[in-house]
């Protein structure tokens, strides 16, 4: 429980409470007083009885002294007398074992709640109740209780019956604001707020001063005016997430969000609308980022700090100092008093929006505001020198490999996905550093359908917009945007950005090659690993591996995809073969080798043979590789072929 | 006859609404364990936590999720008392001993105190969260 919670002060008070009632109970039976004039006991008889639930309701008539002091004819219900309806808990309810007639004493701490459409008040929280006993026919009672089993009628309550807690007021408000229905992807933003004006709403331009006067609540009259300084997705709250997905194929479910900064410097994260991942990024960025825009509508979501979002604070470090001199809060607005020499930001609003509401009017037609700060887009090749961990860094570079991680226990959209990168400032001069660089791209940092698409398709070059460096690598986190165009506005900070000329070139295999990269390596074949070796005939004309024998004729195959006998299938072998490479001669190399033979007419007996024998001896030159492991001892480096894109 | 239960809880959490303004919250904590017994408790923590959050698609249709303690997502519903945890389907549906599952107060209790946490999403992403299937474990 939490503390300090409502939770815990409930336990407490419950456990208080619970002794209170056993106690007064155990003097009850041990005193068996009946207290007649004590102020505050409520007596009643009871009339009638029903369940709803484990409570037992008892509508009563409220006597005005205890029956003891009356006899029992004078004991009659007369008109005018007021009624009640009693709650029992089960348990005091199965203490009392109540029956029509009954006279019961509640002592307080009782409480009583009046209904608004009803005339009949209920008394609650009857936990200190006594049943009284007139004393003539207690004998009779007792053995009529102890014959018949009281069958009290339980109402059921329909599930259809739902609890409305506004009151008329307060829904005629709700109805005027339910009418404006939030549009969809704002695109259209614009003219949906000419036709929909937020009255006279006046435009603030400091979100402090918005947050800290309207509250958390809402800002449902005023508009704060702000740059989007970056437009990115971020990935839907872990709960949600694993509610839709278990171990089935999956939707990931993301948000559209904002960094905005205002005409004082202060940065706030607006999340918008969920966007599925067929959406285009893109397009957002390019429509809005570097424009003005107003918010309304928005509720802050949470207040964070830089010890909790190093994600989001290493981002706005990447654009700090403004652009631009930002006012100062409280000064006159002279341009003298306007300053860019102010500490980086140690907190963040996070805003979200507030249902049923437009919220984000961005001016598309606007000029790019002079605050906005483009992305720095260095070459590689300085990247990997830039000292210092969680920089934010853009560049463009060509994807030449993508591998996906292989743990199947995760997601196929939750994995991990590498990608092996070069540009010119790697691959067109000679010298220490790496020509191609690996980028991982975690689940958290949000790739839309188009961009996964062209990813595996064909070599391309990406524009990586805000990913991280730090510890030698190059992350693509939560934040950083991949795009497939170049940005319309970017800052080129001396780097050469020119396609690449001639073809990719990988490093070597050498002594210095590390796992999880990819090289080109050249060397005898040495052996083969036959445990592992087999072979599968393909289709010439659709590639497909799933052939069958022909049941008109066993020797040939029949391709169910073409509909068509293969007269020529295409063998595919998977070897595990062992080079000798002078580049790396004292380590074993493992290649899985893939290997295409075109054969002739053949039939599958004679499939077999080929194999081993056509492969040793062989001299393999310049296999693209990746290296999947490097094994110390024995010394032993493990690839596997690939095709570059 | 018109059960009675139902409008007792009603006007109880309206009260718990108004009274949420206010600054005393020990005069509805008896109250709400009366009616709701040992749901009430881990109800209010459910709301400590923040664990609930309204569901909104364009087209004004709502729903609620409710972070349980162990971590599972359920699902509750606006247009009428139905929550897709095994305690309902035990306390409230079959043997009829309770009104609402903890999830189903949280949630109306987060409503009455301004604790509902807000999450907008498309037309098709609503629908599916309300047709979710069982998961399979394992």
């Amino acid at each position: 429980l939490c503390r300090g919670g409502l939770a815990e002060r409930l336990c407490r008070l419950q456990n208080r409470e619970r002794s209170a009632i056993s106690f007064w109970r155990h003097q009850c039976i041990s005193d068996a007083k009946i207290p007649s004039d004590k102020s505050g006991v409520l007596i009643v008889k009871i009339l009638e009885m029903f369940e709803e639930c484990t409570i037992q309701v008892a509508i009563c008539q409220q006597l005005e002294q205890s029956p003891a002091t009356l006899s029992s004819e004078d004991v009659v219900i007369s008109a005018g007398e007021p009624i009640l309806k009693v709650l029992f808990a089960r348990e005091t309810a199965a203490h009392l074992k109540n029956r029509p007639q009954d006279i019961i004493h509640i002592y307080p701490p009782w409480q009583k709640l009046l209904l608004k459409n009803a005339d009949v008040p209920v008394i609650m929280n009857t936990y200190f109740s006594q049943k009284v006993l007139l004393t003539e026919h207690s004998e009779t009672r007792e053995k009529t209780y102890g014959l018949t089993k009281m069958l009290v009628r339980k109402n059921v309550i329909s599930l259809a019956q739902t609890f409305r807690l506004d009151d008329l007021d307060d829904e005629l408000r709700q109805e005027s604001s339910d009418n404006q229905v939030a549009c969809g992807p704002q695109i259209h933003n614009n003219h949906a707020v000419k036709q929909h004006p937020l009255g006279h709403s006046t435009v603030n331009d400091s979100l402090l001063e918005m947050v800290e006067s309207q509250g958390a609540v809402g800002w449902r009259e005023t508009k704060v005016r702000v740059v989007i300084q970056r437009v990115y997705c971020l990935p839907a709250r872990e709960g949600y997430r694993s509610h839709i997905q278990g171990n089935k194929a999956l939707r990931m479910f993301y948000r559209l969000c904002l960094l905005v900064q205002d005409a004082y410097g202060m940065f706030s994260e607006v999340q918008l609308q969920s966007l599925s991942s067929s959406d285009d990024i893109e397009q957002y960025c390019r429509r809005w980022e570097g424009k003005f825009c107003c918010l309304s509508g928005m509720k802050v979501l949470q207040r964070t700090t830089r010890g909790r979002a190093l994600g989001l604070f290493s981002l706005i470090d990447s654009l700090w100092p403004p652009a631009v001199p930002v006012k100062v809060p409280g000064q006159s607005q002279d341009s003298e008093m306007m300053t860019t020499n102010l500490p980086p930001p140690s907190f963040c609003y996070i805003l979200t929006v507030q249902s049923g509401e437009i919220h984000v009017e961005v001016d598309e037609e606007e000029q790019i505001s002079n605050l906005y700060q483009p992305p720095v887009v260095h070459g590689l090749k300085d990247i990997l020198q830039i000292d210092g961990c969680n920089e934010r860094c853009s560049f463009w570079a060509q994807v030449l490999y993508l591998r996906l991680q292989t743990k199947h226990s995760v997601p196929i959209n939750q994995r991990e996905i590498w990608l092996f990168v070069t540009d010119s400032t790697l691959q067109d001069v000679v010298h220490v550093t790496p020509k191609v660089v690996a980028v991982s791209v975690a689940a958290s940092c949000v790739l839309s359908t188009g961009m996964t698409e062209a990813l595996g398709v064909a070599s391309r070059p990406v524009f990586f917009k805000d990913a991280l460096w730090g510890n030698g690598k190059i992350i693509c986190v939560e934040r950083t945007v991949l795009l497939l165009q170049k940005p319309l506005l970017y800052s080129a900070a001396g780097a050469d950005l020119s396609e690449l000329a001639g073809p990719v070139r990988l490093d070597e295999l050498d002594s210095t090659t590390q796992a999880n990269s990819v090289c080109a390596l050249r060397g005898t074949v040495v052996g083969v690993n036959e445990s592992t070796a087999f072979s599968w005939p393909t289709c010439d004309r659709c590639g497909s591996g799933k052939l069958e024998l022909c049941p008109q004729d066993r020797g040939l195959l029949y391709c169910n995809q073409c509909s068509e006998v293969v007269i020529s299938p295409v063998l595919k072998m998977q070897l595990e073969v062992f080079l000798s490479c002078p580049s790396r001669s004292q380590s074993t190399v493992k290649v899985k080798v893939r290997h295409k033979i075109s054969y002739g007419v053949l039939s599958i007996v004679r499939l077999g043979i080929y194999e081993v024998q056509s492969v040793l001896g062989k001299e393999v030159g310049f296999l693209n590789c990746y290296v999947r492991s490097i094994i110390s001892h024995p010394n032993c480096v493990v690839l596997e072929e690939i095709v570059l894109l | 006859m018109d059960s009675t239960l139902p409008a007792v809880a009603e006007e109880l959490l309206k009260e718990i609404k108004k009274a949420f303004q206010e600054t005393s919250h020990d005069t509805f904590s008896f109250r709400l364990k009366f009616i709701f017994g040992p749901s009430a408790v881990p109800a209010l923590d459910l709301v400590d936590q923040r664990s609930v959050t309204r569901v909104t698609s364009p087209s004004g249709r709502a729903a609620y999720q409710v972070l349980g303690s162990s971590g599972k997502l359920y699902t509750c519903y606006s247009s009428c008392h139905f929550c897709t945890c095994p305690a309902f389907g035990f306390s409230v549906l079959q043997k009829s001993e309770s009104l609402l599952c903890k999830h189903i107060l949280a949630v109306y209790l987060s409503q009455a105190m301004g604790a509902c946490q807000e999450l907008t999403v498309s037309e098709e992403q609503l629908t599916s969260i309300l047709l979710a299937e069982e998961e399979d474990e394992g």
